[in-house]
């Protein structure tokens, strides 16, 4: 009873407390609102497609739906030598219904992601089990092409039995699980993709230490010098920067190639004999040269921000302190400019890694990365689970760079402005 | 999520119908080859049946295709593409299958269709628009000699300098083996058999190999057509494989000294599909019979120079000639179809790219890399 009437009540009788939480939850509701936009963009173009994404690299239910007697056959089957009868008929009769519904299609084109060869003979068999007779279903699927007779083309139908797989992850990396359920490397003159991670990570990492050598004391230069100058120097870093980037690319195949104007140029002065130009295109220094210049303002501009705002008194304070112009900088400028550095070399990794039509140009035979096989299997092939897996698998090489970074200079401490 | 993701699809494909909501919409690789296209036998499809069509530019492969599937909104009615891409899209099930001598109307003099037409179709789905040829030229002054020969492409001690071959490994091994000394017979049989076994794929890759690595020879890879004459005029490379009727345009069209070689070639086709479910199936199915008639394919050769996938186009003409736009060209030597130029040929195929093009194309890159 007590208790009660201490109760501090609002002129119309409801407890305040109550009243205050009803204000605030009414508070809280239109804050929510207010962000409700970004919030709803960020679940739309992020999230749910990153998400999607994910799922697609990972399901595999289409396949284990088409053969479902196959695979239940295939249980007791150790994968060491061809399979039994009671596999080769489950599958002749899982496959006639996917012929008569139309459905085989798919089923050649999945299975030819596994192993390629598959597209072909699964059509012939398309054709030929119309007038298949009853029994002996192993010898009948045999005679019509001599890849049914290669026990590697019954592996790979195995492969595909589970619903959700990692195995496209594997392919990524050049692996997959053999039929003892080990995880092993595909033959050597077929390991392609960890030679283009390498190269991807090779080429973001030049060009981000390019960048930085190269956009550092541009950076000082306009946030020192005197803002008519500086305009103008503002001007020559941005110009490029609203160029089209196949533009650019032109450009430097234009200048860079062996009858291009700097060989002329180099010939015309006597620096190299006519039938001795060197290369500078069609090889890794043509990429690191035109993607250094095309990512240059990506690391000029963040750190010109940041060195506009460190006051010059700090460097002469540095000075009269007793340091040479060295150790002023080194202990006094350059930590100040690490936020700005931070920011600069991530973005630029960070597009460096997804970089691919100025590689493929400039770049000759070491001209293919990463995301030109992701575009080849998202376009020609259609084979989007593998893409979205290798897509997956690049994003997070990126978080892993980014978490390398926040654990060793701190996310905080990164500055665009 | 699917489904959500599906609502979104649409809304941006809802968007992009309004703008187009009765023509039959035609995506194709634009440039030069929609105008040739758009002039040879759209215009005058559009004049002749009263439909309208819009002609739209996409960049090839059958991804956005299959986007627009999956959002349940499709806007495209036929689309422009390569074989492989017919053969894997039938499986799809994203195009309609055809009746050929139904669906397509026969050559005037009454043979059906599929008799007219230069080779049959790699898929239900496809019916073909333009043949043209992966051959090789060089740059007559900027070389000494008169290479011939597909052997010549690879003879760096008679022609001394670099060549400029496509970034993949399509028609690559095959010209390398062509080079390497296997007849390719009728239509390339004989090479296409070679490359079903481990060990040809190998002497094709080690042929190519020995040509980018020789201090003589070496390689420019190119990635767009627009490349090979340039390549040529600038003296980077002395020869260069290419598409013909790039090189055609350098040569007629801008005079440049560019000779293409027809030995060795592989011919390759472009097809049309009709897109299954499309906004005007049934116009579009009516326009397409039309633009691939005797007189619409012959019409585009008028703009480029590709070959009209009809005999009977040929033959009108050789009747019309001059029949280059220009009004002083003849156009059927320059048809990779000519006779002059099919002595040794092979016919790019398409089942065995699409077999075999994801592993094969793995080895190639890892042989790229070694270089």
């Amino acid at each position: 009873m007590s208790s009660e009437t201490q109760k501090i009540l609002t002129t119309d009788g409801i407890p305040l407390e109550e009243s205050l939480k009803k204000a605030e939850k009414k508070n809280k509701i239109k804050a929510f609102l207010l962000v409700a936009p970004l919030l709803l963009f960020i679940l739309i173009t992020y999230v749910f497609p990153i998400g999607d994404m994910l799922f697609r690299s990972v399901d595999d239910r289409m396949v284990t739906n088409m053969l479902p007697k196959t695979f239940k056959a295939m249980e007791k089957w150790d994968g060491k030598e061809m399979p039994p009868e009671e596999v080769f008929e489950a599958f002749y009769l899982d496959y006639k219904i996917l012929v008569k519904e139309k459905r085989h299609g798919k089923l050649s084109t999945q299975m030819n992601y596994e192993k390629n060869g598959f597209k072909s003979i699964l059509k012939k068999l398309a054709r030929k089990q119309k007038k298949f007779k009853e029994g002996n279903y192993k010898e009948q699927i045999m005679a019509v092409h001599k890849r049914w007779a290669n026990v590697e083309y019954w592996r790979a139908i195995k492969r595909r039995a589970p619903e959700y797989t990692y195995s496209k992850y594997l392919k990524g990396i050049d692996m997959y699980k053999n039929e003892d359920g080990k995880i092993v490397q595909v033959p050597e003159d077929r390991r392609v993709h960890k030679i283009l991670w390498l190269r991807t990570l090779e080429v973001a990492l030049f060009v981000t230490i390019f960048c930085f050598l190269m956009g550092y004391p541009i950076a000082h230069l306009l946030a020192t010098l005197p803002m008519k100058y500086s305009n103008l120097l503002m001007i020559c870093v941005l110009l490029p920067f609203w160029t089209s980037l196949l533009v650019r690319t032109a450009s430097w195949m234009i200048l860079l190639q062996q009858q291009g104007v700097i060989n002329d140029f180099f010939v015309l002065t006597g620096l190299v004999s006519d039938d001795n130009r060197p290369e500078m295109m069609y090889n890794k220094t043509g990429t690191y040269v035109a993607m250094t210049q095309i990512l240059l303002p990506f690391m000029v501009l963040p750190l010109y921000s940041v060195m506009k705002t460190i006051s010059p008194s700090l460097m002469r304070a540095g000075k009269s302190l007793g340091g040479t112009p060295f150790i002023a900088f080194w202990k006094v400028y350059f930590p100040l400019t690490i936020p700005g550095i931070g920011a600069g070399c991530l973005l630029v990794f960070i597009l460096a890694i997804g970089y691919y039509i100025t590689p493929a140009l400039v770049g000759g035979a070491s001209g293919t990365l990463i995301s030109n096989q992701i575009a080849f299997h998202m376009k020609s092939t259609l084979d989007w689970s593998f893409a979205s897996a290798m897509g997956l698998m690049l994003l997070t090489g990126v978080l892993v760079v980014y978490w390398i970074y926040n654990k060793l200079v701190g996310i905080d401490n990164i500055k665009l402005g | 999520m699917r489904k959500l993701s599906k609502l979104l699809l649409t809304l941006t494909f809802a968007l992009s119908i309004t703008s187009s909501a009765f023509a039959v919409v035609v995506a194709s690789w634009g440039g030069a080859y929609t105008e040739s296209q758009k002039l040879g036998y759209g215009d005058p499809t559009a004049k002749k049946l009263g439909i309208p069509i819009e002609w739209v530019d996409y960049s090839g492969g059958l991804s956005e295709i299959k986007a627009q599937k999956e959002a349940g909104a499709i806007v495209w009615d036929i689309i422009d593409v390569y074989a492989m891409d017919t053969i894997n899209g039938c499986d799809e099930g994203l195009f309609v299958e055809f009746d050929f001598d139904k669906d397509f109307p026969a050559a005037p003099d009454g043979t059906p269709a599929s008799q007219d037409f230069f080779t049959s179709m790699p898929s239900k789905c496809a019916v073909g628009n333009i043949l043209y040829s992966w051959n090789y030229a060089y740059n007559s002054e900027n070389l000494k000699g008169t290479p011939k020969t597909i052997k010549d492409f690879f003879n760096t001690k008679k022609f001394p300098g670099k060549r400029a071959i496509y970034k993949g490994a399509l028609t690559n091994l095959e010209i390398a083996l062509a080079a390497d000394g296997i007849k390719p017979k009728k239509g390339g049989a004989k090479i296409y058999e070679a490359l079903q076994t481990e060990k040809g794929i190998q002497r094709a890759m080690d042929k190519i190999k020995k040509l980018c690595t020789d201090p003589n020879g070496g390689c420019v890879f190119w990635s767009a057509g627009a490349q090979p004459p340039e390549l040529l005029m600038s003296g980077e490379v002395v020869m260069a494989t290419g598409w013909n009727g790039r090189f055609f345009n350098a040569t007629v069209g801008e005079g440049a000294p560019i000779v293409q070689v027809w030995d060795g070639q592989g011919l390759d086709y472009e097809y049309f599909v009709l897109v299954k479910g499309g906004p005007n199936e049934a116009d579009a199915k009516k326009a397409l019979a039309e633009m691939t008639s005797t007189e619409g394919l012959a019409g585009s050769a008028k703009y480029i120079a590709y070959a009209p996938w009809r005999k009977s186009s040929i033959k009108i003409m050789e009747k019309g000639e001059p029949w280059y736009k220009d009004g002083k060209t003849n156009m059927v030597p320059h048809m990779p179809t000519n006779p002059r130029n099919t002595k040794n040929y092979f016919l790019v195929d398409p089942v065995f790219w699409a077999d075999n093009g994801t592993e094969i194309g793995e080895k190639w890159e890892a042989m790229k890399a070694g270089l």
